[in-house]
């Protein structure tokens, strides 16, 4: 078996496990994606439910916070990652205390995808049915209840819709931000598969970063048809 | 009948700003409504009605610094936030398009109704079974708003507004997205709900069916106020307003069968003697035999060419065109003597075709 796999695609054997290796490549890539997920994930909820309820018809309409809030997020989303990667080292060093590894590509990371995530949201939420939330306002609800129970309940399905398109998105980040030192397979996949003309790395790469799309999709898939009843 | 007013709105404006120009949804109403009535708002959409009522509750507050909103006694608009919630909790509303939560069971869009009830589990559980049964969904509990029909679904809404034991319902065009059948089917249940728990009831219509069916006081809204107002048999018997008149023929047809009477040929060539008119009648009136009465004492003949009967609140109102005929000097007799008979009169037309052959 081992000599099969030697025989097709050798670097990817002899370069498997080890420092730098694949191996160590999924594990950084399934980190960034993950902790950018949770941070970058909860961050732009915030961002996106504070866009709808700020909206000029929201529960809690406010124009001028709408307007800041809009425009962080338009200028966010305007920045190429490749450049946030660079722009974001300062930051980057002030909060983690490094700016290279997997842990130094958290912080645009989140920079690049909260606000992505934050439109996203605001998006999925602003569908949410005008009339259900002033059923809920005619209950006597207010404006936390109304978020937690109408606008993210109601919004579940169409959220982790979105949510997973964030994820992929993200995941396309991380072989980005691999490219310019952060690790993962993209790192891998440039340094070692194109740089050193290893095309069966590439291949592998790519394959492993699909698994995990394929994953993710799947499962947010499944888990939103659960939710949904309409 | 001194009752206790209920709800009492005073002076409301509602202005909503568009571009360059004030749109004046509720123009300086008052409307007084009584505990125990089912009280019947109608008017075209866009008159302002869906404004006016959320007025009650203060999902629309009023844009002028005069206006009053008094709803069991407490003056709303001088309550903060949280304690104006509990109050909204106390005033049920129904909507035209039901507002559902889709990702909630039946038992659970009932539930939701309760988080501030502060019940217990067990309880909570317990009430929601019994608002399910009043409006007869129990087998329903588990399924989920897109299985249910309109009717079920507004059957729905009414548990969950009536779960906090409100006063008062707002009923917000409820039937307008239902069937015929079904609506009927809904007003009854409004009706029911409102001599068995006293449930005070307000709602909005287009359909002037509705408002004969089940309301005890009416207005008539038309450009942001109130044209008319007054008991059902007072607004259906005698209307004043244009509008008011518009909406009664809707169901009546009264207008509409008088232009088609005026298009025939009997009546264009009315002789002398014979008189088109609108006979109104309500109550115990109707129990005399008019018609026959009228040839035997006037030898006056009546011709009825369309009669309209509705049981309002127990009392019949009817409306009948009739041409008299008999000779000029009877048929005077037989109007006035109709009159004595407490039954409206309104000559429609009079006849002044010289009679070519007579015996």
């Amino acid at each position: 078996m081992i000599d099969f796999l030697t025989k097709i695609m050798p670097n990817v054997v002899e370069n498997w496990s080890g420092d730098n290796g694949i191996l160590l490549g999924i594990g950084q890539t399934l980190y960034m994606t993950f902790w950018t997920t949770l941070i970058g994930g909860i961050l732009g909820l915030i961002l996106g439910i504070a866009l709808v309820v700020t909206e000029k018809k929201g529960i809690l309409a406010n124009a001028v916070v709408y307007s800041i809030l809009d425009k962080i997020v338009n200028i966010f989303r305007s920045i190429p990652f490749v450049i946030l990667l660079a722009v974001a080292f300062p930051l980057t060093q002030l909060l983690v205390h490094t700016t290279i590894g997997p842990k130094g590509a958290l912080v645009p990371l989140i920079l690049g995808s909260a606000p992505f995530y934050a439109r996203q949201v605001q998006n999925t939420l602003v569908q949410v049915d005008s009339g259900v939330i002033e059923s809920a306002e005619a209950l006597g609800y207010g404006p936390w209840t109304i978020v937690f129970s109408v606008y993210l309940r109601e919004g579940l399905p169409d959220l982790i819709r979105t949510s997973v398109l964030t994820i992929i998105s993200i995941i396309g980040l991380t072989a980005m931000a691999g490219a310019v030192g952060a690790g993962g397979l993209g790192y891998i996949a440039i340094s070692k598969g194109y740089q050193r003309y290893q095309n069966d790395i590439i291949w592998v790469c790519t394959l492993l970063i699909l698994v995990i799309v394929f994953i993710v999709q799947g499962l947010g898939d499944l888990w939103a048809r659960k939710v949904d009843h309409s | 009948m001194a009752a206790e007013p209920i709800i009492e709105l005073k002076n409301i404006c509602v202005t909503f700003k568009e571009d360059k120009r004030d749109v004046h949804a509720v123009d300086h109403v008052d409307l007084s409504v009584d505990r125990g009535d089912i009280y019947g708002v109608v008017g075209y959409s866009g008159a302002g009605k869906s404004t006016l009522i959320r007025v009650i509750n203060l999902l629309q507050r009023p844009t002028n610094a005069d206006a009053s909103v008094k709803v069991n006694g407490t003056d709303l608009l001088g309550l903060d936030a949280s304690k104006l919630r509990g109050e909204r909790r106390k005033i049920g509303m129904i909507f035209q398009h039901f507002n559902l939560m889709q990702s909630l069971s039946i038992a659970d869009n009932v539930d939701f109704a309760l988080k501030k009830a502060h019940l217990s589990k067990a309880d909570r559980k317990k009430r929601v079974a019994e608002l399910l049964e009043l409006v007869g969904l129990t087998d329903k509990a588990d399924d989920y708003p897109a299985q249910l029909s309109g009717g079920q679904k507004q059957r729905v809404g009414i548990a969950r507004a009536l779960a906090n034991r409100p006063d008062i319902l707002i009923s917000d065009e409820a039937t307008s997205a239902l069937d015929p059948k079904t609506t009927v089917a809904i007003l009854d249940l409004l009706a029911d709900l409102n001599r068995k728990l006293g449930l005070t009831v307000v709602l909005i219509t287009h359909e002037m069916d509705a408002v004969k069916r089940i309301c005890n006081r009416v207005a008539v809204m038309e450009a942001g106020r109130l044209v008319e107002t007054g008991d059902l048999l007072q607004i259906f018997s005698q209307p004043e307003a244009p509008l008011t008149k518009d909406f009664i023929d809707t169901t009546t047809h009264l207008e509409s069968a008088l232009a088609a009477v005026n298009q025939q040929a009997a009546i264009k060539h009315l002789q002398v003697g014979s008189v088109l008119v609108q006979l109104g009648y309500q109550g115990e009136s109707t129990d005399q035999p008019l018609i026959t009465e009228l040839y035997r004492r006037f030898e006056v003949s009546a011709n009825i060419l369309y009669g309209n009967l509705e049981i309002l609140q127990g009392t019949p109102v009817g409306n009948l065109l009739v041409i008299l005929s008999g000779t000029p000097k009877h048929t005077e007799q037989a109007l006035v003597f109709m009159k004595e008979q407490r039954v409206s009169v309104k000559v429609l037309k009079s006849g002044t075709e010289e009679v070519s052959v007579h015996d």
